[in-house]
């Protein structure tokens, strides 16, 4: 194992433990853990920003061309991206407004456009069925029924406007029981994606930590 | 006036105009089109400085800490060596300086620094930090997963269905119930939430682009 | 009694840490060889490549991050190998801005060096990362140029031989996402809604119950959820791809076939911390109940 790797797996597992510390109580060693977390995020942050984005995208294009009139936007991006930082001076700090108000504007129009398009309307379309199954047997009508009816109970639920009592209470019920079972499996799911996470740091305990030692200390 | 308030909501409009407009055209009407191009291009850009907004803030509240030397200011000066050092190797790779060939390996293979952080500090601190959720989730489900009531305990078997359901030891008699109950019950839930907060994220969207709803300016008393 | 069995709600809770701990560690050291039962959703995916030939292209988007690395490494490290042994050529990105580049590289590290015969820039190309999320996506769907003018060195597309044979995303026959949030679901409800891209997404277990809607709806072609649905990915890959048994065989390598073991002991400690929870409650209702 080349000294690099040797050093680094070690400094990585004193971290893993330094955080799992925390399981038994509060301690100095998780809190540097945890600081160093912080910090070490943002400063990959910066590395992969700079490398992966504004070099490539917006650095060298007018560096190697200077402003053409194809890459004129890309000056007046840049500008934009700078001036978002003229929030932290108080007194140009309103100037932060315009940046903002282009980036905001376009995502929210994104959005819009993604989610009636890519989630109403085909969401929707999949609700409304043939009840009867189209053909495919009793299996199939009775699961489009149940879609049916779920889906239906419960927007009904979150329909808020409506006080819910009556037949409106009824329904919302049945909408309340869906999403119990909906939250459920979620349950289930998330306790098998937590475990998941836990048994790739044991793994590397185990596998690449005292087993990579061993190796190497063995000659491996 | 104008320039603090009514021309960033003009800007707003016009930005949030030009992707719903371009949906409607197909890619031959360049006059279309390109704006829109323009401007995802423009995007990616102010994405990435957007993204590094929040290195100022947290600069700017730890040497807070660290000058008034407040409980705990030698983590903040923990917080921002790490940023330091990781940001520092991570620049210097980024314009290949000090003969570095990016923020990768070297050709060898050999890691660069931002890479050894990367692989030595950051993705053993992410990992393990989310990993000690699943110490949390199995407390929180011996002491919150009570039969209360009808709902709970609906809530509670299908839990327990699906954790055996998923596994090889319960694949045999709870499988395809399992995969009956994803698709088609789980399926129906989530797609009433789905189409929910859909048309409610739609309708906030135009509110924003109208200028109805300005929260996001973070505007002054007054204007 | 049931003051004493009532008493087990307020056990201190570093004891079921300690359980979920063994639970997890002692299959490792002592593996059980659980046989994992392939389910429909991630069947789907594997069938699709099947039908993959020489020169077509996947797109591989890397969404995730070392949070989720032990649910997702295994999943795009087992398309990546499925992708390779067909010839099928792949065209790998990252968008998500925590790891999603350290992700891809490493993956693309483990398994190229097990195809020795593969060429980079013919057989694959790592374009990286690239900010911006939707507005990256929309433009890397017509032309890949817009949003990644150099691959993840800086190497411009129009020095690569593959890029010349795909233009856009929307030229390729398939786009996978490994996702561990909200991205994958951008690739279903943006590219698959506007461009008409077949998507498959693996993502962590935890978004999995979200995207069976997307997956009903015929807006996604399969889904590989979580560890369990990694662990079906790889058994087909080593069933049909002997020449995979060898770097599935390595005991250094993490997969998620392994981690069934561990998995199945800590559900069942789980479950059975729950049916204690209930027990202990309701001896202690009864409890309230006669005093």
């Amino acid at each position: 194992m080349p000294a690099y790797a040797f050093i680094g797996t070690w400094v990585a597992a004193l971290l893993t433990l330094f955080l799992m510390s925390f399981l038994y109580k509060d301690n100095p060693f998780f809190r540097f853990a945890e600081a160093l977390f912080a910090g070490v995020s943002l400063g990959y942050y910066i590395g992969i920003t700079l490398d992966q984005t504004l070099r490539p995208n917006l650095l060298e294009p007018l560096a190697q061309n200077g402003v053409t009139p194809t890459n004129f936007h890309l000056l007046f991006a840049g500008l934009l991206g700078l001036n978002l930082y003229t929030r932290y001076i108080p007194r140009i700090a309103w100037l932060a407004r315009l940046s903002l108000a282009v980036y905001v504007g376009y995502y929210v129009g994104i959005n819009m456009v993604q989610k009636l398009q890519g989630e109403v309307l085909p969401q929707s379309a999949a609700t409304m069925v043939d009840l009867t199954g189209g053909g495919n047997g009793a299996l199939a009508a009775f699961n489009a029924v149940v879609v049916f009816v779920g889906v239906i109970s419960v927007l009904i639920y979150f329909f808020f406007s409506l006080p819910h009592d009556g037949v409106v209470g009824r329904v919302s019920r049945l909408g309340i029981w869906f999403l119990m079972l909906g939250f459920g499996a979620a349950f289930g799911y998330t306790v098998m994606g937590r475990v998941s996470l836990l048994i790739g740091r044991f793994n590397f305990l185990v596998i690449d930590w005292i087993g990579g030692t061993m190796r190497a200390l063995g000659g491996g | 006036m104008f320039l603090r308030l009514r021309l960033p909501l003009l800007l707003t409009l016009l930005a949030g105009l030009v992707p719903v407009v371009a949906f409607f055209f197909k890619d031959e009407a360049r006059a279309v089109k390109a704006p829109a191009s323009w401007l995802e291009q423009d995007m990616i850009i102010v994405a990435g400085f957007a993204l590094l907004l929040g290195v100022v803030n947290v600069v700017q509240s730890n040497m807070k800490k660290i000058e008034r030397r407040d409980k705990g200011w030698f983590f903040a000066v923990v917080l921002l060596g790490g940023m330091a050092v990781t940001g520092l190797v991570g620049a210097l790779g980024a314009f290949r300086i000090g003969g570095l060939p990016g923020i990768g390996n070297y050709p060898d293979g050999r890691p660069t620094p931002f890479a050894w952080c990367a692989n030595y500090l950051f993705t053993p601190l992410q990992a393990t930090m989310f990993s000690l959720l699943a110490f949390y989730i199995a407390s929180a489900a011996f002491r919150a997963f009570r039969v209360r009531n009808v709902a709970a305990t609906i809530l509670l078997v299908a839990a327990v269905v699906v954790m055996l359901g998923r596994i090889p030891v319960g694949e045999g008699v709870f499988g395809r119930f399992t995969e009956w109950l994803m698709q088609i019950p789980n399926g129906a839930a989530q797609r009433g939430i789905i189409i929910g907060a859909a048309l409610g994220a739609a309708s906030l969207s135009l509110r924003v682009i109208l200028g109805i709803e300005r929260s996001y300016l973070g505007l002054d008393k007054g204007e | 009694m049931a003051k004493g069995i009532a008493k087990l709600q307020t056990i201190d809770r570093r004891w079921i840490f300690l359980l979920i701990a063994l639970g997890t560690l002692i299959p490792i050291v002592l593996p059980i060889g659980f046989p994992v039962t392939i389910t429909p959703p991630v069947k789907s995916i594997y069938d699709l490549i099947e039908t993959f030939g020489p020169g077509d292209v996947v797109i591989l988007s890397y969404d995730y991050g070392p949070t989720t690395g032990a649910e997702n490494d295994p999943m795009a490290d087992a398309i990546l190998r499925h992708c390779f042994s067909r010839d099928v050529k792949v065209v790998a990105l990252a968008l998500y801005p925590l790891g999603g580049l350290t992700s891809l590289s490493n993956s693309l590290n483990r398994v190229t060096a097990e195809f020795p015969e593969l060429e980079y820039g013919v057989d694959y190309v790592n374009l990286g990362y690239k900010d911006g999320g939707q507005a990256s996506m929309k433009l890397l769907a017509d032309d890949f140029a817009k949003a990644f003018p150099g691959d993840t060195n800086g190497r411009p597309l129009a020095e690569i031989p593959l890029m010349q044979q795909i233009k856009g995303a929307r030229e390729a026959k398939l786009a996978v996402s490994i996702a561990t949030g909200i991205i994958g679901e951008w690739w279903a409800n943006l590219i698959n809604a506007q461009f008409g891209l077949p998507v498959a997404v693996g993502c962590t277990a935890v978004s999995a119950p979200k995207y069976y809607a997307y997956l009903e709806a015929k807006q996604m072609i399969g889904l590989i959820g979580g560890l369990k649905g990694a662990s079906e990915y790889e058994r087909m890959v080593k069933e049909g791809y002997p020449a995979t048994r060898e770097a599935y065989a390595n005991p250094l390598l993490q997969t998620a076939s392994k981690g069934m073991d561990a998995q199945t002991i800590d559900h069942l400690i789980v479950i059975a911390f729950i049916v204690i929870g209930n027990i202990a409650y309701f001896a202690s209702r009864r409890g309230k109940g006669q005093a």
